[in-house]
């Protein structure tokens, strides 16, 4: 009897799974990936295996011992989480920084709510916030970007473009196509600007993710900083805002997760925006010289609200 | 036997801070380490103690149109009592806890004992409650204290148990604070339910 | 009704107006024992204090027997989370020997590091011997010789501005010192005046700003 399954009208399935959309997104960050492999090196690939690691095997722990469930490991969102949560650290981070960034993530961002599908916020970016403000320095001691890089702990630094003009250094911006194709200060994943992209247009395509949101935020993001631009509030240009820091990264790969995003076309819009609009207000008068993974956690808590009173219609439905 | 039950009442059975989820400000706001947890707790168990026996005392004589602002008043004078002794002979203490000792006036446990039980119970059996829920809240403190010292700095009453460089520091903030008594609370019901 | 909120009222008065003539004298002590203990720890021996005020800074001089033994200045500026008030001990040729934070709420374990940074001899972190009149005393991102606290530029600018201005009051006091006012030259580096003068007008700028 357990096998019958009741359920409306109509009876196709897309053949559409959770463990297929992981494995998208996943394919989608192989070019920022490499782009990573490329400037950062080793640093980038010890980073990164051990957040997934570390995430998996908390995700296994957690479920066996704690709740007692079957465990989802096979449905690759632990995996894709670790992966997002090590492109959103340095590449010069210690190991044990990494691992409990994971712990975190897995532990008080995921599975503390019940596990995949009921949590409020954003995994990775539970890991990456926890450790920004618990572990100050070392992660925002970022490595300079090195061609053929095989140093991890001991890296040469630089600061970022974004912290560059938060702290009104004397150092000069780097140029606005190496910020394009990733020759940059910052965490490993969200230097490159083009690959990103191209990650992006894979989603789209593939209707792993709609345009909805990324299109709204990046949007908002240049409009603001245009009208600040154009105000003389700011002295760098709306372009320099797009590629500068986690906002491809965020705007794309992040804020785009199924389960702290809403559900409609005109609640993802209204996301977008705000998350937009809190960016760029962290990111010109804040403390911070970063505001995306505070944008998308605060705009993560208004989802809940955005989709009670933005419900998809039904189809068929009258309008009022 | 009654008066032990009152005591064993305010600090397990209802326990201001992880069954009652009262006083959640200062709970919130002082516990960045076991010390100052304490300390809080301590004060706060003063002004309890002291204004259960007054508000007991004076139950009789005052008309009930009036008996808030008449506990309040009697609270709010034990509070800068305090107030004052503390920044005289421990200014150190006064000086971390800062703002926080003038707020015990509004913190609820206190007005809300003096309504719960104080105005229903003579002195004898309101000073025990006073002591039990003032130790509750002591307890419920210096632990939730200790746990944020401990995970942000590596110290539990400045003895250092591993190196401050492994110290989360958002322990030690206000972020950590709610995680950290989220987390408390949780561990305390299942104890409680086992 | 109203009778008993009185009488209630007048007693709570009462026990106040006591306790707080009881405790006024020791919340007094109090106070002054904590800023002798910072001007003692600033300064070296002394046996005499003077107090006055030079820029609405409070400059305590020291003396030991008439010999003048330099000045514990008290001076703030805007850090990163609030105010940030400390002591600086200046020796009488204008050297620093020690400094003290008195008030601060910097972010903990970043800017909260101000309190014994500055002091730590390792690199170029320790101002402990440097004359502000003479060395450059800005973080190494703005061109002076001082290292910031890791991710904490904005905590170490604050502190060395603080640090500048205890100087200015010190020096605009102290006629031993060369500290010549008028001199407007922008050429960096020439002399020890003239960088002085170019800080001068940098925080100027910075307040104009």
């Amino acid at each position: 009897m357990n096998n019958l399954i009741v359920s409306p009208a109509p009876h196709a399935h897309s053949g559409d799974t959770v463990r297929r959309n992981m494995l998208n997104v996943i394919i989608a960050l192989v070019p920022a990936y490499l782009v990573s492999l490329f400037y950062f090196g080793l640093g980038a690939f010890i980073v990164s295996a051990t957040a997934i690691v570390a995430c998996v095997v908390f995700e296994f722990l957690i479920q066996r011992f704690l709740l007692k469930q079957n465990n989802s490991i096979g449905d690759f969102s632990a995996i894709l989480t670790g992966l997002l949560l090590g492109f959103n650290l340095p590449s010069n981070l210690p190991i044990w920084i990494v691992v409990i960034g994971a712990l975190v993530a897995i532990g008080v961002g995921k599975m503390s709510f019940g596990g995949l599908g009921n949590n409020l916020f954003n995994p990775a970016l539970v890991g990456r916030v926890f450790l920004l403000i618990s572990f100050p320095a070392p992660m925002t001691t970022w490595p300079r970007p090195i061609a053929w890089n095989s140093s991890y702990l001991d890296a040469e630094t630089a600061a970022t473009p974004l912290s560059l003009i938060k702290e009104n250094g004397a150092e000069a911006l780097p140029a606005m196509w190496e910020m394009f194709i990733g020759n940059m200060g910052g965490s490993l994943g969200e230097v490159s600007a083009i690959a990103l992209l191209i990650g992006g247009i894979f989603l789209i395509c593939t209707r792993t993710i709609t345009w909805h949101i990324p299109v709204s935020i990046l949007t908002t993001v240049a409009a603001f900083t245009g009208i600040l631009y154009a105000c003389d509030v700011i002295n760098v240009t709306p372009l320099f805002h797009l590629c500068a820091g986690g906002m491809m990264l965020g705007a794309i790969f992040m804020a785009t997760d199924y389960v702290t995003s809403p559900m409609s076309a005109s609640g993802q819009i209204i996301y977008g925006i705000g998350i937009g609009i809190i960016t760029v207000v962290i990111r010109v008068f804040g403390a911070y010289p970063e505001g995306m993974s505070f944008a998308i956690l605060i705009m993560n808590a208004v989802t809940p609200l955005l989709n009670t009173y933005l419900r998809p219609k039904r189809f068929g439905e009258n309008k009022k | 036997m009654k008066s032990l039950k009152i005591i064993l009442n305010g600090l397990i059975k209802e326990n201001p801070t992880f069954v009652l989820l009262l006083g959640m400000c200062p709970t919130l706001g002082t516990t960045s380490s076991a010390i100052n947890g304490m300390s809080m707790g301590l004060a706060t168990t003063f002004v309890l103690i002291c204004s259960n026996i007054v508000i007991s005392l004076i139950k009789n004589l005052v008309p009930d149109k009036v008996r808030i602002p008449c506990y309040v008043v009697v609270i709010a004078a034990f509070v800068s009592v305090l107030q004052m002794c503390m920044e005289a002979y421990v200014p150190a203490i006064y000086e971390t806890l800062g703002l926080f000792i003038p707020l015990i006036v509004v913190n609820c446990i206190v007005l809300g004992r003096a309504e719960a039980f104080a105005a229903k119970n003579n002195a004898w059996y309101s000073a025990l409650d006073g002591i039990g829920i003032g130790l509750g809240f002591t307890f419920a403190l210096t632990l939730l204290g200790a746990m944020r010292e401990l995970l942000g700095t590596g110290k539990v009453f400045s003895l250092t148990l591993f190196p401050e460089n492994y110290g989360a520091l958002v322990f030690v903030l206000a972020p950590g604070a709610f995680i950290a008594l989220g987390y408390l609370i949780a561990i305390v019901n299942k104890m409680r339910k086992a | 009704m109203v009778v008993v909120l009185t009488l209630i009222s007048l007693i709570a008065a009462g026990i106040l107006g006591a306790v707080y003539t009881v405790t006024a004298e020791p919340i007094q002590q109090a106070k002054t024992a904590k800023q002798q203990a910072a001007i003692q720890q600033v300064l070296t021996t002394f046996n005499r204090l003077e107090t006055d005020t030079v820029n609405n800074l409070p400059v305590h001089r020291a003396y030991q027997d008439d010999n003048f033994a330099g000045a514990a200045v008290e001076a703030s500026s805007n850090g990163f989370g609030g105010e940030i008030k400390i002591m600086v001990g200046f020796d009488p040729q204008g050297n620093i020997i020690d400094y003290a934070v008195l008030q601060q709420a910097e972010t903990p374990g970043l800017g909260t590091k101000i309190v014994d940074w500055f002091k730590t001899d390792k690199n170029n972190q320790s101002i402990k011997g440097k004359n502000p009149g003479k060395n450059n005393l800005t973080v190494s991102k703005d061109g002076g010789e001082v290292d910031a606290i890791t991710a904490a530029t904005i905590s170490s600018r604050a502190f060395l501005e603080a640090l500048q201005s205890a100087y200015q009051a010190y020096a605009g006091n102290d006629e031993a010192t060369n500290a010549t006012t008028g001199a407007t030259s922008l050429q960096p580096d020439t002399t020890a005046v003239d960088s002085l003068n170019i800080q001068l007008t940098d925080s100027i700028n910075a307040i104009i700003e």
